[in-house]
């Protein structure tokens, strides 16, 4: 029964063991990959990329917009404000020649200075003319002959047109060879009175650049007369083809009874380059961010999937760990078990069991024993004995002081000699080893116990309810000294009592003095009814505590009637 | 970790009659008894009038700690158990070795 009891103990925990450890791997491939990472930090990276190069751009765009509608504006200002040194010589005399009565030689001399190809003379030619009859050509000219004066019908109808709109008159002479823009005064409301008119030449191929000194440097121009842009009106440009390439801002200037329509676009960024080109600085820096962060998210996933394998290996391991150290404390009680008795003697009149419990902690095999040895002469010896230390030594030793018990007891030989020449057997300051050892020689018949301790505790009477130790001379415990001398005590037992004998596994508790160890292992074992393995069984599943570190050998017999 | 620290501390000393004094304090069971006997070693290798074992600061003992003690007891000249606590005198004395270890007081 013990035998096959511990067999059961040492086959089914590596059993459920393996069972767990197969359970273990499923795990892992629960994981979630996390390769979603980096692709996201990617797109994302990508997107705000572009909605800041998109933002930035349109930014610069609408800024080189305003940017351009200023400059136009100043254009057309500067424009405008040419009129006056237009209007104010021909006007004046305008005014003279009404007033001298078309006086060619007071004409000239007050308007010579206006004319001229010198810088700061305002006209190519001035012209008088008598609006009563211009088809009879000018009554004086300043300056190379008027191209008006060759076309009498298109004199006509634009100085026709002059009196009746008190303002300058503008009229585009634009017909190759030689273009040219011609102005008009006449004072209103003067009938009969005189008309001046200067002209200006065009550039031949209506191409002119700007200097690069200029103010509007940079920028490309078309001058048109007239309000809008209609090619054969073109005055002037500086740029190969209208209308002008890029984004083209316009203004329109009132001249006189005209306008002027400017058109502008610019040849190079306004406001610099810098915010020409920062989209593309955001789309260069924020690829290569967005790349480094990707390239980082993607180190610190596969770091993270590294170190998750390595956590799998190391559970690989702890498991293979923790299924070698159930194998190795099996082979532990394996060899202890067979150490032990496989089988108790069976006798008459009494009837006895034991158990063995292994120690929770370590793999170690213990130096706790038991033992029933039938005297064949109606006595049997019960032992029980704990040798000090653990392992292989301790279950060495165990094992030598057992089988000398049993060649001592075929002598027949009274527990007290037992214990007095086993302590020739071991000594402490050798071997480091103590053991102490009960033995108690039971007379089936007469109910007598003789008790020896070399050092043991105490084994416990139980009959109908109470219980007492059996109390004897405490010998020394074996390995102390060579030749101890030990003292038996004998008692007689009711009938249908039990002694228990065990090692102080069962009862120690750190920090629990004996005393009250002893006392708890007594008020167990009287509360229990039942037969002797359970009763056994049912001590050890109670006082033997879950934390314990030691080993627990018990032995019990009951005499039967 | 728990294993990599030491549960007991051992203090050496010798007293004005020359006496060897070990003062074990925590706590002694077998994981400490190889630290411990190499420790006090050198002591016994030098033969005192006496070793003194002052277990008062010793919150718990277990069988090999006091098999140790017998083994210095039968090793050196003279030993004595000193200030053992009540629990550890009970333990004692049930193992029958109160006199060989010369328990005082």
């Amino acid at each position: 029964m013990i035998a096959q009891d511990s067999e059961r103990r040492a086959g089914i925990e590596p059993e459920s063991q393996a069972a767990e450890h197969q359970a273990e791997p499923v795990r892992p491939t629960g994981r979630r990959s996390l390769l979603w990472l980096p692709v996201a930090a990617l797109i994302i990276g990508l997107i705000v990329t572009a909605a800041l190069a998109l933002v930035s751009h349109s930014q610069y765009t609408s800024n080189e917009k305003r940017l351009l509608k200023l400059r136009v504006r100043d254009a057309g200002a500067l424009i405008a404000g040419a009129l006056p040194s237009v209007q104010t010589p021909l006007a004046s005399s305008a005014e003279l020649a009404d007033a001298t009565n078309g006086n060619p030689e007071k004409f000239k001399r007050f308007i010579a200075p206006y004319v001229g190809h010198t810088p700061g003379r305002t006209f190519a030619t001035v012209s008088l003319w008598r609006l009563s009859s211009p088809q009879g050509g000018p009554v004086a000219v300043v300056g190379v002959p008027p191209k008006l004066a060759l076309t009498p019908a298109a004199a006509m109808a634009f100085f026709a047109q002059v009196v009746r709109r008190p303002q300058l008159n503008v009229i585009g002479l634009l017909g190759a060879p030689d273009p040219r823009l011609g102005y008009a005064f006449a004072t209103p409301g003067v009938p009969g009175g005189y008309v001046a008119y200067g002209e200006n030449p065009l550039p031949a191929s209506r191409r002119s650049r700007l200097a690069s000194s200029s103010q509007f440097a940079g920028l490309h121009y078309a001058l048109y007369l007239g309000r809008g842009q209609q090619p054969r009106k073109l005055l002037v440009t500086d740029g190969d083809r209208t209308p002008l390439p890029g984004h083209e801002a316009t203004a329109i200037v009132p001249f006189g009874n005209s306008a002027f329509t400017l058109a502008m676009s610019a040849q190079g960024p306004l406001a610099g380059t810098l915010p020409r080109d920062l989209p593309w600085i955001i789309v260069g820096a924020g690829v290569l961010l967005t790349l480094a962060a990707a390239g980082l998210t993607l180190r610190l996933v596969q770091r993270r999937r590294h170190a998750e394998g390595l956590a799998d290996r190391l559970e690989l391991i702890a498991d293979e760990n923790q299924r070698l150290y159930g194998e190795q404390r099996s082979i532990a009680q394996t060899l202890q078990h067979a150490l032990l008795p496989d089988a108790l003697p069976q006798i008459p009149g009494v009837e006895t069991s034991a158990r063995y419990e292994a120690g929770e902690e370590g793999v170690d095999i213990g130096g706790d024993w038991y033992d029933v040895i039938d005297l064949e002469d109606g006595r049997l010896l019960l032992v029980v004995g704990d040798v000090s230390g653990r392992g292989l030594r301790a279950a060495t030793t165990m094992a030598s002081l057992r089988y000398a018990i049993h060649a001592y007891a075929a002598q027949h030989d009274a527990p007290t000699e037992i214990l007095t020449k086993l302590s020739y057997l071991l000594n402490v300051a050798d071997t480091g080893q103590l053991a102490t050892i009960l033995c108690a020689l039971v007379d089936v018949d007469r109910r007598e116990i003789s008790v020896a301790s070399a050092g043991h505790l105490p084994p416990l009477l139980i009959q109908n309810g109470n219980g007492q130790y059996v109390e004897s001379d405490i010998g020394l415990p074996i390995g102390v000294e060579p030749g101890a001398s030990y003292t038996s005590t004998t008692i007689s037992a009711p009938p249908a009592s039990t002694i228990v004998a065990f090692t102080d596994g069962l009862i120690e508790h750190r920090g629990e003095d004996l005393d009250q160890s002893l006392e708890r292992l007594r008020g167990a074992a009287v509360a229990r009814n039942g037969a002797l393995p359970e009763l056994l069984g049912g001590l050890v599943k109670e006082l033997h505590s879950g934390a314990a570190a030691d080993d627990i050998a018990i032995v019990g017999l009951r005499w039967t009637s | 970790m728990d294993e990599l620290e030491p549960h007991q501390r051992v203090e050496l000393a010798t007293d004005a009659a020359g006496n060897a004094i070990v003062r074990i304090s925590g706590d002694l069971d077998i994981s400490g008894i190889d630290s411990v006997q190499a420790q006090v070693a050198p002591v016994l290798a030098e033969h005192p009038a006496k070793l003194i074992v002052d277990a008062s600061g010793l919150r718990f003992a277990d069988s090999s700690a006091i098999a140790l003690w017998v083994r210095w007891a039968t090793t050196a000249r003279s030993f004595e158990l000193r200030n053992p606590s009540p629990l550890l005198r009970r333990v004692v004395t049930a193992m029958g070795l109160a006199e060989k270890l010369a328990v005082t007081p």
